[in-house]
């Protein structure tokens, strides 16, 4: 038997055994069943407010502090009963979720977009970039976040932009941090090094291989930044620095909840779980979306 | 024989925090096309070093002190001079120790060899891409090339990731390929044939394979010439029968009786 022939056998024993590097179904399919009900959330915060199904948006102060409907004295023309000033719980959990999934998502990308990036460079790069990174993160972590807010809103006024500028202060620090961690460890994988070898260039090497590399990381920060933002929002809100009326977000309506407790606590309970109900299911929408990013994640 | 690469007393030092640290002593070595030439040598010995030194992949505060490297008749590493950059993957193709980790584990194996071949052939198509990448793994004696095409690394056994590994060094036909420790991660039957991969490529291509290992037998299955470092020193380079057969040098024949027999 020549060389070719013997070598032409072993190869084929060695080919894969799993036929054609497929997207297997389940991560596909786990994509689809946790983006439905983040869709839907959507929809119904978007679409609802239109259909005139909603009970009218206003005050009603006859009315104040009705219970839900599935308690004794709830009636189904407020579902979810109504707050201090008579407004329709339902109505306002649905208008003001509009305002609560845009400070979320845009909460979240204006933190972890500058973040992210200059964490990359600062682990790519090392050397003074990385120092002088680092010590504005040192820096930027040692200032207490309700300062920085205080001292930005009191300058600037209660408003949406301001709120983002906040959000971007405070949270691109632990985001450049995590990244830097992590473009630390990526960057001496033998692959870069592969790469330098065949002439790959420092920016396709950054952002082509690094960056795609750092996508655990990237969306498990982006999960938790959505969390955080509504989070930080809500806490603004309760001091009066967030969002003001007549605007309302899922935090403010928290907030303004708070002191009802006792008497009322639907007002609260409502806005809280929408918020528990949207950061977990942006978390397991991150963790899906990461298992279907890595092929080594995905089930063979 | 045509000389290839000429490495003139190269002398590469690290700068540490507590003082320099000479890595390369007047080192001196030349390939030729076609030829087999073998750096072997205990951990430590500046072997890879060496290696990297040639497509300038040395660490920031690595430093050339004297010397240099011609590649076909020009200088591409001297004191204050580094022309690596238009020979790193071009004319030189490196293959490192480990496939499992010097592929990039999202990437599917199509992919890396465009990118590759988009970044040194210049306007080349899609089809041209993906004529040349079956046609180079068929070369590596990949005979379900189109599957492997499709599959990430991981998807791959050892053997086979080495070997794509070897496909995307030469893949855009370079005249010097640099194999560092390719061989390490292997079994004992896969290495035997990425040894005989290797020996078939430089006879049919025409290539210099400069073939850094610690295993000299394998240096003697493949080699035409090794070179024995110790301490950032060639201390003995010559034709790998009478290198091994009739060490001239203590350390030598230190290396060879370390090698465990069945006895």
């Amino acid at each position: 038997m020549s060389r070719l022939e013997l070598d032409s056998r072993t190869s084929k024993g060695e080919a894969p055994k799993a036929p054609k590097a497929r997207k297997p179904r389940r991560a596909r399919t786990s994509v689809f069943w946790l983006a439905m009900p983040l869709l839907v959330i959507a929809a119904l915060v978007f679409v609802l407010p239109v259909t005139g199904l909603l009970p009218e948006e206003g005050q009603d102060l006859t009315r104040t502090r009705q219970p839900p409907a599935f308690l004794s004295g709830g009636t189904w023309e407020h579902p979810l009963g109504t707050d201090k000033r008579g407004q329709d719980v339902l109505t306002e959990l649905v208008t003001s979720g509009r305002l609560t999934i845009m400070i979320g998502l845009v909460g979240a990308l204006v933190a972890i977009g500058p973040g992210v990036l200059i964490g990359l460079l600062a682990g790519y790069f090392r050397g003074w970039v990385d120092k002088v990174i680092s010590i504005l993160i040192d820096a930027q972590l040692a200032l207490p976040f309700i300062l920085i807010a205080l001292a930005i809103i009191s300058n600037r006024g209660s408003s949406l932009p301001v709120l983002f500028l906040v959000l971007a202060l405070t949270g691109w620090a632990a985001c450049a941090r995590v990244t830097r961690a992590t473009t630390l460890a990526v960057r001496e994988r033998q692959f870069i090094l592969g790469l330098r070898a065949v002439g790959a260039s420092e920016a396709r090497i950054v952002f082509r291989h690094v960056l795609p590399n750092l996508a655990g990381t990237i969306v498990a920060l982006g999960t938790l930044q959505v969390g955080t933002a509504i989070l930080v929002e809500s806490a603004l809100s309760f001091l009066g620095l967030g969002v003001v009326p007549p605007k309302a977000s899922w935090g403010s309506m928290l907030a303004s909840g708070q002191d009802e407790l006792s008497q009322a606590w639907w007002i609260a309970f409502f806005p809280g779980l929408a918020i528990t109900v949207l950061v977990l299911l942006v978390n397991l929408l991150g963790d899906a979306l990461l298992t279907h990013h890595d092929p080594r994640k995905r089930r063979r | 024989m045509t000389e290839l690469v000429n490495i003139s007393g190269l002398s590469i030092t690290a700068r540490l925090s507590h003082g320099d640290l000479r890595l390369l002593e007047d080192v001196d070595l030349d390939i030729g096309r076609g030829e087999v030439v073998g750096v072997v040598g205990e951990s430590g010995s500046g072997k890879t070093t060496l290696a990297r030194s040639v497509v300038g992949l040395l660490e920031k505060n690595v430093r050339v002190d004297g010397g240099s490297i011609s590649l076909a008749g020009e200088q591409i590493i001297a004191p204050g001079v580094d022309r690596t950059g238009r020979v790193r993957g071009t004319a030189v193709g490196m293959v490192f120790q480990d496939a499992s980790r010097s592929l990039n584990p999202l990437m599917k194996v199509r992919a890396h060899l465009a990118e590759v071949l988009r970044r040194h052939v210049r306007g080349i198509s899609r089809n041209d891409i993906e004529r040349r990448s079956v046609e180079v793994l068929e070369q590596m004696r990949i005979t379900d090339a189109k599957r492997v095409l499709d599959s990430y690394p991981h998807q791959l056994s050892g053997g086979l990731r080495q070997r794509v590994a070897i496909g995307l060094a030469v893949v855009t036909r370079p005249s010097l390929v640099i194999a560092d420790e390719c061989t390490t991660a292997l079994d004992v039957t896969t290495q035997t044939k990425v040894v005989e991969l290797f020996r078939s490529l430089v006879d049919e291509l025409g290539i210099g394979l400069l073939f850094v290992t610690h295993d000299l037998m394998l240096a003697s299955d493949l080699c035409d010439r090794i070179a024995v470092m110790n301490s950032g020193r060639v201390v003995e380079q010559g034709p790998a029968m009478e290198v091994l057969d009739r060490p001239r040098q203590d350390y030598t024949q230190r290396l060879l009786r370390a090698i465990p027999t069945w006895s």
